[in-house]
C-alpha cells in the first residue's frame, strides 16, 4: 500500500488537483487500483449556494477523469522506477477514447479506480479502466493514452 | 494468399479509421494521416498500440515517424508480424 506522501513523491500533482489518495494494489507493468475519497470540502463545492438538490454535489465528470488518469500516471511512474528508469520529462494526458459515466459518486463516497496497462512504451502509455463506489460502477473508460515529453518541447518559450 | 492480405489490410482500415473518427472509405493506402484526415502524433501512437495488440506484436516506437498512411502501417506490421505476402 502507498500513502499520499509517497505518491506526492511519484506525481508531480499537488493539493487541490492531486486526486488520489492511497493506492492498495500495485503489479508492475500490469494493474494499479488506487482510491480517492470525496468529501463535501472539495473545492469544487465550495461557495455553493444554500438549498441545492443532491445532485449539486455530484462529484464532477471531469475531475474523475482526472483522478483516474492519475491513478494511470502512478502505475507508468512507479513501473519505471521498478524498472530501473526515469520517465523522461514531463507527463501528458493525450487522449481518452471509450470514456462511459454510469453513476456518480457524492461526499463521503470512496473511488476505487483499476487501471490497467494495453502497451508501455519509453515515453507513451494506454491503458484503460474503471472507477467504482462501494461495487457500484461509475466510469470506464476503453483507452487512455499519456505521453512523456521532454521539458523543453513542453515549455516553449514561456520558462525563461 | 491475395484474400488473407486483403482481410489484414481492411482491419488495418477499420482500426485506422477508428483511431482517426474518419469513415473507412475515406482511408486509402496513401492518403496522409496528418495532412488528409487531421491526425497528429498521438494518434499514431494509439494506431501502433492497438496493432500491436490485435497482432500480439511488439513495434519499436522508432517506426511511428513512419506510420503515415494506410499503406505504411500494413507494412510496418507485415514486417514485425511476419507475414509473408
Amino acid at each position: 500500500m502507498l500513502e499520499y506522501a509517497y505518491l506526492t513523491r511519484v506525481l508531480p500533482h499537488r493539493h487541490p488537483i492531486l486526486q488520489v489518495d492511497r493506492v492498495l494494489e500495485y503489479t508492475p507493468n500490469q494493474r494499479i487500483v488506487a482510491v480517492k475519497a470525496v468529501t463535501g470540502t472539495e473545492p469544487c463545492f465550495a461557495g455553493l449556494a444554500d438549498g441545492l438538490p443532491h445532485s449539486s454535489f455530484a462529484y464532477p465528470s471531469s475531475l474523475l477523469v482526472e483522478s483516474l488518469g492519475q491513478a494511470g500516471a502512478a502505475l507508468w511512474v512507479l513501473s519505471a522506477r521498478d524498472g530501473g528508469t526515469v520517465l523522461d520529462g514531463t507527463l501528458m494526458f493525450g487522449a481518452a477514447r471509450g470514456f462511459e459515466f454510469h453513476g456518480s459518486a457524492y461526499p463521503g463516497d470512496v473511488l476505487r479506480h483499476e487501471v490497467v496497462v494495453e502497451s508501455l512504451k519509453e515515453n507513451s502509455a494506454v491503458m484503460r479502466g474503471e472507477t467504482r463506489v462501494d461495487g457500484r460502477l461509475i466510469a470506464v473508460v476503453a483507452s487512455m493514452l499519456a505521453i512523456a515529453r521532454p521539458e523543453a518541447a513542453v515549455a516553449g518559450s514561456v520558462n525563461p | 494468399m491475395t484474400q488473407v492480405l486483403n482481410h489484414r489490410m481492411e482491419e488495418l482500415r477499420e482500426v485506422v479509421a477508428e483511431v482517426l473518427e474518419v469513415e473507412p472509405e475515406k482511408i486509402t493506402e496513401t492518403s496522409h494521416f496528418v495532412e488528409e484526415h487531421d491526425a497528429d502524433s498521438l494518434r499514431a501512437i494509439e494506431i501502433l498500440a492497438r496493432v500491436e495488440k490485435m497482432y500480439k506484436i511488439e513495434i519499436p516506437q522508432t517506426e511511428l515517424p513512419e506510420m503515415e498512411n494506410l499503406g505504411a502501417v500494413y507494412r510496418i506490421v507485415s514486417r514485425y508480424a511476419g507475414w509473408q505476402d
